[in-house]
């Protein structure tokens, strides 16, 4: 792993993988990106899906459900053709990044490719 | 306080320099902006936590392990290297810090709350920055990302006098308990950090947190009823803004030695 673009070029060899990103989600900021980007367009992508993450980060509802209250850590898009996939990246510095798989569903499998996320954003902050 | 919608980005002095490829130093009243070839490798400004603090802050690098990057790296300016070849940081925790701070402090840069700074434009051709390139940043994008945070603290809320007057909860408006009902992790911890005497780049820094972030937050609690919002050309509550520092463990030498590249450059640029 070499940083970001390590990261991401790994990213894209999960089956299915069509477009990556890391997304800053205080903003939609993309801090790197690979592949296609639905709608040919990884900015706007990244802005949507910043918004959704904000939205499900910040809300209590889910942030402090059940006995193990902590951070959401995975969202699942699934959409006809598609899946969207969002992992939020853990750091012990303040930041708010997460990375994005957009996926070819008649070709991704979901449990694959959410466990190869977890290991994909766990190593990018390990030293 | 954020770009004027409608701007003429191409004209301002980073475009030009980008436009030109250039290297060097874009040095203003609120920090500066560090250019390789024409993209944008480093900024800083002082009201900014910048990559030392945001490491520090939360105990991800002691003091020590950042002084002796500095220390060690600076002088060579490859300081983000040595951490990484170090093993003290991953590559990837290098670049998401150092991309966040560089982001945040630009648009303190290039738009500062306090309307009386101007924008940047003492260029230093060939000034480099000590902590070296760790991942260029094309002009237009950074641009666009700043238009961006602009029109999102104009939706948040529009009243711009919250971003530079002291922070004050309204007294009672917390729903007590700790139900779904009150404000999330990043605005919690702001609404804490709030005395009544502390701006939210105060805030910002004694939390080591992103002073862009901590702007978006206070205007999420204004709009929300939770801090005051001053009236519009009214001196802030508190009287002037306060000067003293703030508490909390500052890395002591690191922050000698910073200053003095800082100072450096300043007189270089003059």
């Amino acid at each position: 792993m070499t940083g970001i673009d390590g990261c991401l070029a790994e990213a894209m060899t999960i089956p299915g993988a069509r477009g990556a990103g890391l997304v800053d989600w205080t903003s939609g900021l993309t801090l790197g990106a690979v592949g296609e980007g639905p709608d040919g367009d990884h900015e706007a992508a990244a802005a949507d899906a910043a918004e959704l993450a904000r939205l499900a980060f910040e809300n209590g509802a889910f942030t402090r459900a059940g006995r193990a209250a902590g951070p959401v850590e995975d969202l699942v898009v699934t959409a006809r053709g598609s899946y969207h996939l969002i992992r939020f990246v853990e750091t012990a510095f303040d930041s708010s990044v997460f990375l994005y798989l957009w996926l070819d569903r008649a070709e991704a499998n979901l449990a694959v490719a959410l466990f190869r996320l977890k290991d994909l954003t766990a190593r990018l902050v390990l030293a | 306080m954020t770009i004027a919608p409608g701007t003429d980005l191409a004209s301002t002095p980073l475009a030009r320099l980008a436009a030109e490829g250039a290297t060097g130093a874009l040095h203003g009243h609120a920090g500066a902006l560090y250019l390789a070839d024409g993209a944008v490798v480093h900024a800083e400004s002082p009201v900014v936590p910048d990559v030392g603090r945001r490491l520090t802050a939360g105990g991800r690098l002691s003091a020590e392990a950042w002084e002796e990057a500095v220390a060690e790296g600076g002088p060579d300016y490859r300081a983000g290297r040595f951490l990484v070849e170090h093993g003290r940081l991953s590559r990837g925790e290098l670049e998401l810090c150092h991309l966040s701070a560089l982001f945040d402090a630009a648009y303190f840069v290039l738009s500062p709350p306090d309307r009386s700074q101007r924008a940047p434009e003492r260029f230093l051709k060939e000034a480099r920055h000590w902590l070296g390139p760790v991942r260029p940043v094309p002009v237009p994008l950074l641009q666009r990302e700043l238009c961006r945070r602009g029109d999102l603290l104009r939706r948040a809320w529009p009243w711009p006098e919250v971003d530079t007057a002291p922070v004050v909860p309204v007294p009672g408006a917390v729903p007590s308990g700790a139900s779904g009902a009150g404000p999330t992790c990043g605005r919690r911890a702001v609404l804490e950090a709030a005395d009544g005497v502390r701006t939210p780049v105060q805030i910002a820094r004694a939390l080591g947190r992103s002073a862009f972030a901590t702007l978006l937050d206070v205007r999420r609690l204004a709009a929300a009823g939770l801090v005051r919002t001053p009236a519009p050309g009214a001196p802030a509550e508190g009287g002037p803004r306060a000067r003293t520092p703030l508490p909390g463990p500052a890395p002591a030498a690191a922050v000698e030695v910073s200053l003095l590249y800082r100072i450096r450059d300043a007189l270089e640029a003059l």
